[in-house]
């Protein structure tokens, strides 16, 4: 089932919240817009963005800040790209993207191979893994190679994967601890909007 | 503690027909701990303004002093961010960051270490090796920011640097220079911001310097005392903005200026200014 991919920056999504939370972290969408002179529409990426990221919740055209969304405000610049990073870590397209490159020949990926991970029906595909690769930079998931156009990941000097627990699961997103010993996340999947869902 | 004092300034160029008068008798000063913005009509001479404080132009008649002396040529405690983020395309993050403190003859070590602080401090950590044409627009302005940084400035002089941006991307931006402003582990203490954007000036200084058409004279210096984060459709933030802006267009004595409204705000300390309104 193909979806609509949010396309926007992190400087985008962090302007939003930062907005949002100018209105005590809760507002109504549109009035968001209205304060930038924007449209609807053009925020919107924006929100689904930071929605599928677990910093907004939005129901019935008013979008309010989650606890994790404050997290993120309250950090420093530096703070705030660890959060994107555990945030990222549980969508399905970089739980994906990572695994991918994880067991990548050489752990690197092409823009090519990347694009055949995800599939998106109403952007540019270049535009999309642009896209994609400045989250993972941002968040520092990975490295990125401009000039061979590779996805390249960072060497860990962390010790060899552990044998995965047979330990319950955690119940839900964000409850108990959710990264293994070898630091790769084992929460479950965020069951969130279809925005970074893979199909 | 004060760090800039402009004192009397004039500036003027000669012109075909004549001289031409820019700026007139602009006179004041920048403590360590203020944020202030200088608004005005379009082409009014703020730019001009900030490179006179900077010293890459010099006054026609009055002074300039940072620290207690008189600035002649561009001063090394201060930085300039600039609208359309002026990088190096064939440089790298790193590299562009790294530029200025080359040109101070800092040694490699300490170069190093500056690049590597202020990378991290903007967010810029993963881009390093990255080419300007690779980054988003916040992304550049963020390394035009780093490059400012690295040299520590005492002051930091920023030229419509959220003009170019998305208005998204402008407000966090804006959110994030406050930051660095308040962070009091990181440079700079003070904060010159040349706006074209009256809503803007208002959400992050702390004194907004008004000037009037050319040639320029302070009309006003309006201190602003809303808690942050600021809301832009409060009533208080309102009234401000549209003061300001009456200021701008129908000068001191509008109607709705100053002088016609009894809420008291109290004007910044000035010395020797010309205008000195209780607003």
């Amino acid at each position: 089932m193909p979806t609509t991919y949010p396309k926007c920056s992190p400087s985008e999504m962090t302007g939003l919240l930062v907005l949002l939370d100018s209105h005590k972290g809760d507002e109504d969408v549109a009035r968001l817009a209205d304060d930038l002179d924007l449209e609807i529409d053009e925020i919107l990426p924006s929100l689904d963005f930071a929605e599928a990221l677990d910093f907004v919740q939005v129901n019935d055209g008013r979008s309010t800040l989650t606890d994790t969304g404050r997290r993120f405000l309250a950090g420093t610049i530096r703070e705030r790209k660890a959060v994107v990073r555990d945030q990222l870590r549980r969508t399905t397209l970089f739980r994906t993207l990572m695994r991918a490159l994880e067991s990548a020949p050489g752990h690197r990926l092409t823009d090519s191979e990347l694009l055949r991970l995800v599939e998106f029906t109403t952007a540019p595909s270049d535009e999309v893994v642009q896209n994609i690769v400045n989250w993972g930079r941002y968040a520092e998931l990975f490295r990125y190679d401009a000039d061979d156009h590779l996805v390249v990941a960072i060497r860990r000097t962390a010790p060899p994967r552990a044998p995965p627990t047979s330990s319950s699961r955690p119940a839900g997103p964000g409850s108990g601890p959710s990264t293994a010993s070898d630091g790769t996340d084992r929460s479950p999947p965020r069951a969130t909007s279809a925005a970074l869902a893979v199909c | 503690m004060v760090l800039i004092q402009v004192q009397h300034v004039d500036k003027s160029y000669p012109g075909r027909h004549g001289t031409m008068m820019i700026m007139q008798d602009i006179s004041f000063d920048v403590a360590d701990s203020d944020f202030l913005a200088i608004v005005g009509p379009s082409g009014c001479g703020k730019s001009t303004l900030l490179r006179l404080v900077q010293g890459l132009d010099r006054t026609t008649a009055g002074e300039i002093r940072f620290r207690d002396r008189p600035v002649q040529g561009v001063i090394p405690g201060m930085a300039m961010v600039f609208q359309n983020f002026a990088l190096y395309p064939w440089l790298t993050v790193q590299q562009n960051v790294a530029f200025g403190l080359e040109a101070l003859g800092w040694d490699r070590a300490r170069t190093a270490a500056s690049v590597e602080r202020y990378i991290s401090v903007t967010g810029l950590v993963g881009f390093e090796e990255a080419y300007p044409r690779e980054l988003s627009g916040g992304m550049r302005q963020r390394v035009g920011l780093a490059r400012a940084l690295a040299v520590e400035p005492a002051v930091l002089l920023m030229d419509e640097p959220f003009s170019a941006l998305d208005p998204l991307t402008a407000e966090g931006l804006r959110e994030e220079v406050l930051q660095l402003w308040r962070d009091p582990q990181l440079p700079p203490d003070a904060v010159l911001l040349v706006t074209h954007n009256i809503e803007e000036a208002i959400l992050l200084a702390d004194r907004v310097l008004v000037l009037s058409h050319r040639p320029a004279h302070v009309l006003a210096d309006v201190r602003v005392e809303l808690p942050r984060p600021r809301d832009r459709k409060s009533e208080a933030f309102y009234e401000l903005t549209d003061r300001v802006y009456s200021l701008i267009t129908e000068g001191p004595s509008a109607p709705n200026g100053p002088a016609a409204k009894g809420t008291a705000l109290p004007s910044a300390p000035s010395t020797g200014a010309p205008e000195h309104e209780s607003l």
